[in-house]
């Protein structure tokens, strides 16, 4: 084991203070601390809450109904992260509307779905965008380039997310968050310290190696005790004070706040993304004249307590019962970043 | 062969006339000759006294080529290594071939050509063979099905239910690269990387291991599902349980980088030239360092032990010193890769 990693280690071990809640806002976080049994080292007054920040997770049912309505009655196709494929909707995923004849193709990139549209001139093409600060500039690049490439078959359905309205709304569910590194690489720290210095909330942004998220357990766990708000910068190899200009600038010159639906959290102010009115060309909802849809998620799933660390996914009636990766009922179980997935494959009934 | 240029396979090809010899005698006879492949119904094969391995393997692999084989390697490779995995050193194959209407002929001789020359290297012979034709989209280019006869060496006893607490778990090199090739091979990801099929007969490589020491309890290629599935499945039959040190198993870098993009782990990746080896912890070192002279097998590395403690299970040291579980093998939806 190398150096700094052992001396992170015994402090987190070591550590004697208050008990203390970490939520880890980050999917990619969540599945990384899973991976290396980050869990198994920490002192049991140390409790670890996994966040919102798995972009699949807290996308709402009415998305997914929207995207299957595209698919299914007006001939659309449907160009999609993986992750979104099992997704349940209302009552059914993407996964079913394909089997139904709708026109679902995986890409692993914004850039994939404009190429595809590209080359598929007599199909319209609808990219599901969605995720938040680290994807979003890719989104709009596609919607840029279609523009210049003067497709007019191309379009977005945007459910982008923004992490401010979440974090304060989950400010009293954790005592210290454990920032994403890659949004904060986009739009560098300011809102963070902003959040430490007014609302008190503290917080540390780090990467995801190893050495980065046990340095970062061991730096927060001697700031605790100290019992002043912080806020801590561990990932200064990658994030910067002011984030990616040009990012920010992408995202600015296509996109605009909006209110925005969170599965499991409900309607949070100004959190998500819409396609500027100067783009509507490319914004499905507007091309495709949408129909308005509430979306229905199970009433048994407990995603939403889950995300906001009011329960342990083993809390869930239906964990590992009615809801498996196979078989997931709530959106938490579907991607490999969600935290009931991540307790599933981990197997981390009994903890 | 410049007859076979910009020519195509057609129906008529699989009817069983003039036009089948013509395919059978220019693609198939001129790669596959040898004493005991006749025109007669059936091969006649002599055998030495004592046990035989007898194994049978389909490849439908998507794309037909890729970097470092194409799925004529890959179907002698598959044969081949499943009979070695048993001890069983290989002599003979079958080949039957399903084409789809249209293949380019050319494409079908470099398949051949492939076949020949992995079945030389592996000291195996084609004795006997099928070709048909499917109509255009019943079968996606070419399928191939290879079956094979190996003869047991003797004092070698090798089987997934045979792995004993104090086992030493051995890698015969770096893993996953056959699986992460043909994903990007598969271009539905839009990533570039150096990455090359690990795609290999491995009869040599189980000689180099019998010539340390006959004491090895279960060889088995990793294919289909990767090392984390084999590591699964031996666990299950020979109820231990199996501890992986994850800072020693060899994973290329390009493979690790790709398996970060697309979050998947390396271990459930499919290797078409590697061993996992179990043999008792004393001969472990020995075996390694032999390896690591072989021509597949430079890479080869003890990653874990079989444990009394959670039979059925796979736990992981990770880099930070914790044991979790590996995540049992799911139900994940993979390309074609085999």
């Amino acid at each position: 084991m190398k150096e700094q990693l052992k001396k992170a280690k015994a402090i987190i071990e070591g550590y004697d203070g208050p008990a203390v809640r970490v939520m880890e806002v980050c999917g990619t976080h969540t599945h990384e601390i899973f991976h290396l049994g980050v869990r198994k080292i920490l002192p049991p007054q140390v409790e670890l809450i996994s966040g919102p920040g798995c972009p699949v997770c807290v996308t709402p049912a009415g998305f997914i109904d929207e995207a299957i309505w595209l698919a299914l009655e007006k001939n659309v196709t449907i160009c999609t992260f993986g992750d979104l494929v099992r997704v349940p909707g209302s009552t059914r995923s993407l996964a079913d509307a394909r089997s139904l004849g709708g026109k679902i193709q995986m890409v692993y990139s914004p850039m994939d779905a404009f190429e595809y549209a590209k080359e598929h001139k007599d199909e319209q093409v609808v990219f599901l965008s969605v995720g938040f600060e680290t994807t979003t500039p890719a989104s709009c690049l596609s919607v840029k380039m279609a523009k210049e490439a003067g497709l007019t078959n191309y379009a977005l359905l945007a459910a982008n997310k923004t992490m401010p309205g979440a974090y304060e709304m989950l400010k009293d569910s954790a005592d210290v968050f454990l920032y994403p590194g890659h949004v904060n690489a986009i739009t560098g720290n300011a809102l963070n310290r902003k959040l430490c210095e007014e609302g008190g909330i503290s917080g540390i942004v780090t990467g995801f190696t190893a050495s980065e998220i046990l340095t970062a357990f061991a730096v927060l766990l001697k700031k605790f005790p100290e019992g002043k708000p912080f806020f801590v910068n561990a990932y200064p190899r990658v994030v910067t004070e002011e984030g990616s200009i040009p990012a920010q600038k992408l995202i600015k010159e296509w996109m605009e706040p909006c209110d925005s639906q969170w599965r499991g959290l409900g309607m949070i102010k100004n959190s998500g993304l819409r396609l500027r009115k100067e783009a509507q060309d490319f914004d499905a909802r507007v091309k495709f004249s949408i129909p308005k849809m509430e979306g229905r998620t199970s009433p048994a799933c407990r995603c939403g307590d889950v995300l906001q660390g009011k329960c342990r996914p083993t809390d869930c009636k239906v964990f590992g019962k009615g809801c498996t990766p196979l078989h997931p009922i709530g959106a938490c179980m579907v991607s490999n970043e969600g935290a009931c997935s991540a307790y599933y494959q981990y197997n981390s009934r009994g903890e | 062969m410049d007859n076979l240029k910009g020519k195509t396979v057609s129906l008529a090809h699989g009817a069983g006339g003039k036009q089948t010899s013509e395919l059978i005698d220019q693609v198939f006879k001129a790669h596959f000759a040898n004493p005991e492949l006749t025109s007669d119904d059936a091969a006649v094969l002599k055998m030495k006294e004592g046990k035989i391995a007898f194994t049978t393997d389909g490849f439908i692999v998507s794309p037909s080529e890729f970097p470092g084989g194409n799925i004529g390697k890959l179907s002698i490779c598959g044969t081949v290594n499943d009979l070695s995995c048993m001890g069983a050193k290989p002599l003979y194959l079958s080949c039957a071939f399903v084409i789809e209407e249209g293949f380019p002929m050319e494409k079908l001789e470099a398949i051949a050509a492939a076949m020949e020359k992995t079945a030389n290297e592996a000291g195996v012979k084609i004795v006997a063979g099928d070709t048909k034709v499917a109509g255009k989209g019943q079968v996606d280019g070419v399928f191939i099905t290879t079956t094979g006869i190996g003869e047991i060496q003797e004092g070698v006893e090798t089987s997934g239910f045979m792995a004993k607490p104090g086992d030493a778990v051995i890698v015969s090199g770096d893993i996953g690269r056959h699986g992460c090739t043909i994903l990007l091979a598969r271009e539905d990801f839009g990533i570039d990387a150096d990455v090359t099929s690990d795609c290999a007969p491995l009869w040599g490589t189980v000689q180099d291991i019998l010539s340390v020491t006959k004491d090895v309890h279960v060889i088995r290629d990793a294919t289909r599902g990767g090392v984390g599935t084999v590591l699964y499945e031996i666990a299950e039959q020979s109820k231990t349980g199996i501890r992986l040190n994850a800072e020693a198993i060899p994973v290329q870098d390009s493979v690790k980088g790709v398996c970060g993009m697309l979050g998947l782990e390396p271990l459930y990746l499919a290797c078409e030239g590697r061993l996992v080896i179990f043999a008792p912890k004393e001969n472990a070192e020995a075996i390694v360092a032999k390896l690591r002279e072989g021509k597949y097998s430079s890479e080869a590395a003890i990653i874990g032990e079989v444990t009394e403690e959670m039979p059925g299970r796979v736990v992981v040291t990770t880099e930070i010193g914790a044991e979790t579980l590996l995540p049992p093998p799911g139900g994940e939806l993979l390309p074609r890769i085999c």
